[in-house]
């Protein structure tokens, strides 16, 4: 069994070569840098660097926006799985094509396209003052990256919320139904607290990257809105100092490592592992034959 | 006894092809009894069960509790609990949350809540068993705290939807009893769905045999087993030779071109008619001493009885009896009159309930 066990773990091989050449090489390089001065020495000012006023107020714009785009990705993505899951399988599959089909278009494309849309003469300010409302003024601000950032992540919070969601099956629903729970008890004794999981994943695919990216606040933001990512970027590429660079990257990964420890906890466990006791077969609650994960 | 569950003129159309799933349904539920719904799948027992509990709405007729129409009350507002076929508990919540999830939405006391779930599962037999995750449980064990989910919360009704189906038969045949007990302490209307004819007998005061979204047959246990209605009962209950017969006049069936004295009357002379006869009540004889003779095609011994097979004419008959016979032999088949049931032949396929007096 043994022998069994080390040659599966074999397949794993191309990864490992893959993720140490990738990954774990470019980390440590990073890691060393973060950790000494121009000339080689040891130094944490580069990490201690953060906590500089211009930093420092970048990071917390950066976690703001990521905050926010998290809060109204869920927001959005509930009512979205709700209704969705209750669609014929054939209408299902064709609105998850739909949630997906953006992320098939370049990044960058997407990004200008809604610039595009949101400058202050664009698509948008068009169809408000044909409305007869005032235009607005979103170009460049705040609320233009927090809607491209959100624009850009909502299927990654979507998509596993969904996959719990749909593993719930319909008896459970109806057993709380039938135990006297309102449709608003339903969702918040049953449906919300099963699809935490889902919901782990996807606060973690979603606030992690917002939290980092810069090229969306670049674009959206036109340069006025500067993310902890954009001042490390620059340090990279203007300013080429690459242990600051390094320090404050470094810093930042720390912060999300120990921000994120809970979800990661509950990640690599699962939910509620099915024991076979009596040798009945036991299929998921509710299971219907057709995996709904299938369609993605 | 007064009616605490009635159905009125109930019936059911799905919605993609208006085909009736439950056609016309009429039943009275006394309080205290245990009726169980019987019949093959896609009978209607559970779209019947369904409406009870408030799933699904009837497309016409209506549901009565107590007297009150309930017809369009969602299930959350119905005092009434059921039990799944797959159990369906909270995989998020233990034991005790699992119970205590219906009387936590009353808004219930702490501690009185915690005094119900304690008793609760002492009658489930599952006491000390609060804190225990839903996954540790066998599947029995997940069946009882489903039961204990639903009878704590003191329904007026409570429904049971083929809880025993995922159940090996061993533990099935416990279960029943246990269900038997636990119905008898807590003194709820049971309303029971089972497509298993054994189960049905065993634990029911009523048992509605239905087929094709129709009532065949209501009655006791003992009453649907000796007098089925109708070849589908009496082919669904237990095991039976259903023949085409011809009733000669009162008392006097053609079977197979013999007459053969029978105890039922008040057919129409030479009316065509279902006989349908147990496979216990024939008694295997010597050859020219029963009512027909045929050749002995298959005999497997049963423990109990031996499982016999005899071809006479066209028709294989099936008989279980405690005395043997030769295959490859002539054999006669003997019966007494009382043992032989005489069906009117349903008008339809589609219709086949026939209202006896």
């Amino acid at each position: 069994m043994d022998r069994n066990r080390k040659q599966r773990q074999l397949l794993a091989l191309p990864y490992v070569l893959w993720s140490i050449a990738f990954t774990v090489i470019p980390l440590l390089v990073i890691i060393r840098y973060a950790v000494t001065d121009k000339d080689g020495h040891f130094s944490v000012s580069n990490l201690l660097a953060f906590s500089t006023p211009v930093n420092a107020k970048a990071f917390l714009i950066s976690l703001e926006i990521a905050l926010i785009c998290t809060v109204i990705c869920v927001l959005l993505a509930y009512p979205l799985v709700m209704v969705v899951r209750r669609l014929r399988i054939s209408r299902m599959t064709f609105m998850l094509f739909f949630l997906i089909m953006p992320m098939w278009m370049n990044f960058i494309l997407r990004m200008l396209a809604l610039q595009m849309i949101l400058s202050n003469n664009g698509i948008l300010n068009m169809i408000v003052t044909g409305l007869g409302f005032q235009p607005l003024a979103l170009a460049n601000t705040k609320a233009a990256v927090i809607i491209g950032v959100v624009y850009d992540y909502l299927p990654f919070m979507m998509l596993p919320i969904f996959n719990t969601i749909s593993d719930i099956g319909e008896d459970v629903l109806e057993a709380a139904s039938d135990l006297g729970a309102s449709p608003l008890s339903v969702f918040f004794r049953v449906i919300l607290p099963m699809s935490l999981p889902g919901l782990k994943s996807g606060i973690t695919i979603v606030f992690v990257p917002s939290m980092t990216s810069f090229v969306i606040a670049d674009i959206l933001g036109g340069g006025k809105i500067q993310l902890i990512g954009n001042i490390i970027e620059q340090e990279f590429t203007r300013s080429t100092n690459w242990n600051l660079g390094s320090g404050l990257s470094a810093a930042l990964m720390l912060f999300m490592l120990v921000g994120m420890s809970f979800t990661i906890k509950d990640d690599i466990l699962p939910s509620h592992p099915v024991k076979d006791e009596e040798g009945e077969k036991k299929e998921a609650p509710g299971g219907e034959g057709i995996s709904r994960r299938a369609v993605l | 006894m007064e009616n605490i569950i009635e159905l009125k003129n109930v019936t059911k159309r799905f919605e993609d092809d208006g085909s009736a799933a439950v056609k016309d349904f009429n039943l009275s539920v006394k309080r205290g009894e245990f009726v169980t719904f019987l019949g093959p799948s896609g009978c209607g027992k559970t779209t019947t069960l369904r409406m009870i509990a408030g799933f699904d709405t009837p497309t016409s007729g209506s549901i009565l509790l107590d007297g009150r129409d309930i017809t369009a009350l969602p299930p959350n507002k119905r005092p009434i609990n059921t039990v799944f076929q797959r159990y369906a508990l909270f995989p998020h919540l233990n034991i005790y949350d699992n119970i205590a999830f219906g009387l936590k939405l009353k808004k219930i006391k702490e501690d009185e809540i915690r005094k119900k779930v304690t008793e609760v599962l002492e009658i489930v037999d599952l006491a000390g068993f609060e804190k225990r995750s839903t996954s540790t449980l066998s599947g029995g064990q997940q069946q009882r705290v489903a039961i204990a989910r639903a009878i704590v919360n003191e329904p007026e009704v409570l429904l049971l939807d083929e809880p025993l189906g995922a159940l090996d038969l061993k533990l099935r045949q416990v279960m029943q009893r246990e269900l038997m007990r636990i119905k008898k302490e807590v003194n709820i209307t049971f309303i029971y769905v089972t497509h298993d004819q054994g189960e049905a007998l065993t634990m029911s005061d009523r048992i509605v045999v239905m087929n094709k979204g129709i009532i065949q047959q209501t009655g006791d246990p003992v009453s649907i087993y000796d007098e089925p209605q109708n070849a589908f009962v009496a082919d669904f209950i237990g095991e039976s030779n259903i023949i085409d017969g011809i009733m000669v006049r009162d008392r006097l069936v053609k079977i197979q071109g013999v007459d053969v004295p029978c105890v039922d009357t008040g057919f129409a002379e030479n009316e065509a008619v279902d006989v349908v006869i147990r496979p216990e009540d024939l008694d295997i004889v010597e050859e020219g001493a029963g009512f027909i003779d045929g050749l002995v095609t298959e005999v497997i011994y049963e423990g109990a009885y031996y499982d016999i097979r005899v071809m006479a004419g066209d028709y294989e008959w099936h008989i279980q009896s405690n005395m043997s016979a030769t295959p490859g032999k002539k054999a006669g088949l003997a019966i007494l009159p009382d043992n032989i049931q005489i069906m009117h032949k349903p008008r339809s396929s589609d219709e086949e309930i026939i209202e006896k007096d």
